[in-house]
């Protein structure tokens, strides 16, 4: 078995058995850190889309979680409060209200994006950074919807018969939708667009010298990494019973960001483990010292100094150098042994 | 005789340095056609501006009998016109292999696919491998392009230009660097693909150039100052004094 199928299947082993686990261990906790670790590791890895196989260094990759929650809060509280937005009732089902959210995501990643590919590293950085305020700002600014304070939801959204007010129905639409959008972009980075997109990163000229236009490409590779951002804010929504601005603040895009480097820029599973590091991290110190930023940062610049590949190319690596560590894990065990 | 690309009168200037000042030529159905000049004689810029990198201040070029002087770089290809760079432009994390078929995807204008994974393509890949066994690296179909040396990065370039089924190349020192060997190879190669399209060469290896061009046209200072067969080039006296030096008498 490759080392990449184990790390694979350890990551789903482990989302899978989480609820029972959870369960066995009286620490119901668990089900809701996981929880936050799929939604997070959904935006992480569609930041990674950009940052890993574009090169585009996306500083506003939060606007698009902070906007797909607000959709949610915002339907959400002319729903519940019966005031009709622009003649309509508004909804409650998931199947109505998050293709909407997305539809939205997807429209402002095309105006943010096709306004900022103009530009290229340092200033594509900054110009993202600027879109990402500036939603800030305007979120901050809808006093309909509590200003800064933002909006609190009574009730998830329904989703057919799974009834997403339980812990675990959400959690398990949570990491399903997580491994759907893990092997879509898996399949989107292998396809031929996928090698368009990262041969743009090589070679630029000689993209254009095969007839290939490369903005069409990147903006297309932006819109849909807008979306899946967005889809994580939907989830958040549902998941936090609560949005507000800084959802949509730089240093939520700053957080992506270190989520993916420190899993592994352009590695796709990487950033879900960044993720998981990072959230990890911040709940196991941020017990010690509210200053957990101050251990976490100088950890960072270790991995951008020595690991190539983050906390994914460390894993690989000890799989692979050592493959007697495998044995460790019963499956592979059967596997490694002639 | 129709031209396949023609150069009318172009002229680019950088400040106040006239990179080409001057430049005409024709490029015929088949033909082999060779630019020779000295260092900073503005070939480089006389090329980017036929692959459409930057635009020239006054003059056309037409490519297949379309006005191409300001259509943008990446409509080109699909015009017909292909392209070597003289320092290589190449995708060194892929495979040749994953090159070629790239080539060929966006040729066809179907690099949009999502879902079917390139590497696993065969309508890609068949075709991808027979070109590559053109230029001579079918073995090495399957290695990373980093791991090439120099002169086979050169042969993947015309893999790549040859993959796209343009009508006219454009070769921009394809022997650069290379050793005796691999020059050679290269000159066999080029004279494998006289006639089946329309080759603008530009080339600093005279034994190649008088090897194998149709025809020449001299370069100098943005200008072009003759164009002529091998011998009218060769005994040019203008030319051997210029250019070439005693060991070409």
């Amino acid at each position: 078995m490759s080392p990449r199928l184990i790390i694979d299947l350890a990551c789903l082993a482990t989302f899978a058995c989480m609820p029972l686990l959870a369960h066995w261990l009286h620490e119901p906790y668990l089900v809701s850190f996981f929880t936050r670790l799929a939604i997070y590791g959904m935006a992480a890895i569609s930041l990674d889309l950009l940052i890993g196989y574009g090169a585009m260094v996306s500083f506003g990759h939060a606007a698009f979680f902070g906007l797909g929650g607000y959709i949610v809060g915002i339907v959400a509280f002319h729903t519940s409060q019966g005031m009709p937005l622009w003649g309509w009732e508004g909804s409650n089902s998931a199947l109505v209200v998050w293709p909407l959210a997305l539809l939205v995501c997807a429209l402002l990643s095309l105006l943010v994006g096709y306004l900022s590919l103009r530009t290229s590293g340092v200033q594509f950085i900054m110009i993202t950074l600027a879109f990402g305020q500036m939603l800030y700002f305007v979120l901050g600014s809808l006093s309909l919807y509590g200003g800064d304070d933002g909006i609190l939801l009574n009730e998830r959204n329904t989703f057919g018969a799974l009834d997403l007010g339980d812990a675990n129905h959400f959690y398990y639409l949570c990491v399903a939708l997580l491994a759907g959008w893990l092997l879509l972009c898996r399949r989107l980075v292998n396809s031929r667009f996928g090698f368009v997109l990262r041969g743009l990163k090589q070679s630029e000229r000689r993209s254009v010298s095969l007839g290939l236009k490369p903005l069409r490409y990147r903006l297309t590779a932006f819109v849909i990494a807008g979306t899946g951002g967005g889809l994580a804010g939907i989830l958040w929504a549902n998941y936090a019973l609560f949005v507000s601005p800084d959802m949509g603040a730089w240093h939520k895009s700053g957080e992506l960001m270190a989520m993916v480097i420190l899993g592994g820029v352009g590695t796709l599973l990487g950033p879900l483990l960044g993720a998981a590091t990072y959230l990890g991290l911040e709940q196991v110190l941020s017990q010690w010292t509210e200053h957990w930023m101050l251990i976490f940062g100088p950890l960072l610049l270790l991995v951008v100094l020595f690991g190539k590949k983050g906390v994914y190319g460390l894993l690989l690596s000890l799989l692979q150098r050592k493959p007697k560590r495998v044995a460790i894990k019963p499956n592979a065990a059967v596997e490694a042994r002639p | 005789m129709s031209a396949q690309l023609s150069i009318h009168d172009l002229h680019k200037a950088f400040g106040a340095v006239k990179a080409t000042n001057g430049a005409s030529l024709e490029l015929a159905k088949g033909e082999l056609h060779a630019i020779i000049g000295p260092n900073g004689a503005g070939k480089s810029t006389l090329i980017a501006q036929i692959a459409g990198e930057i635009f020239p201040d006054q003059g056309q070029i037409h490519l297949n009998g379309q006005d191409i002087t300001r259509v943008p770089a990446w409509q080109r290809p699909r015009l017909g016109l292909a392209r070597a760079f003289q320092v290589s432009q190449l995708y060194t994390e892929f495979t040749l292999l994953e090159n070629v078929a790239l080539a060929i995807a966006a040729r066809d204008g179907k690099a949009f696919g999502m879902w079917r994974p390139l590497s696993r393509d065969t309508r890609l890949l068949e075709p991808a491998q027979g070109y590559l066994q053109q230029v001579g690296l079918g073995l090495r179909a399957q290695d990373p392009v980093h791991e090439l040396s120099h002169g086979e990065r050169r042969q993947l370039e015309i893999a790549l230009a040859l993959a796209q089924e343009a009508s006219v190349l454009l070769l921009d020192e394809p022997m650069a660097g290379m050793g005796a060997d691999e020059s050679a190879r290269m000159t066999e190669l080029l004279h494998s693909l006289k006639g089946r399209y329309a080759i603008l060469l530009v080339e600093h290896d005279m034994d190649a150039v008088f090897a194998l061009a149709d025809r020449i046209t001299v370069l100098v200072y943005g200008q072009t100052v003759l164009t002529g067969s091998v011998e009218q080039v060769r005994n040019d006296p203008q030319v051997r004094a210029a250019y070439l030096g005693e060991e070409h008498a």
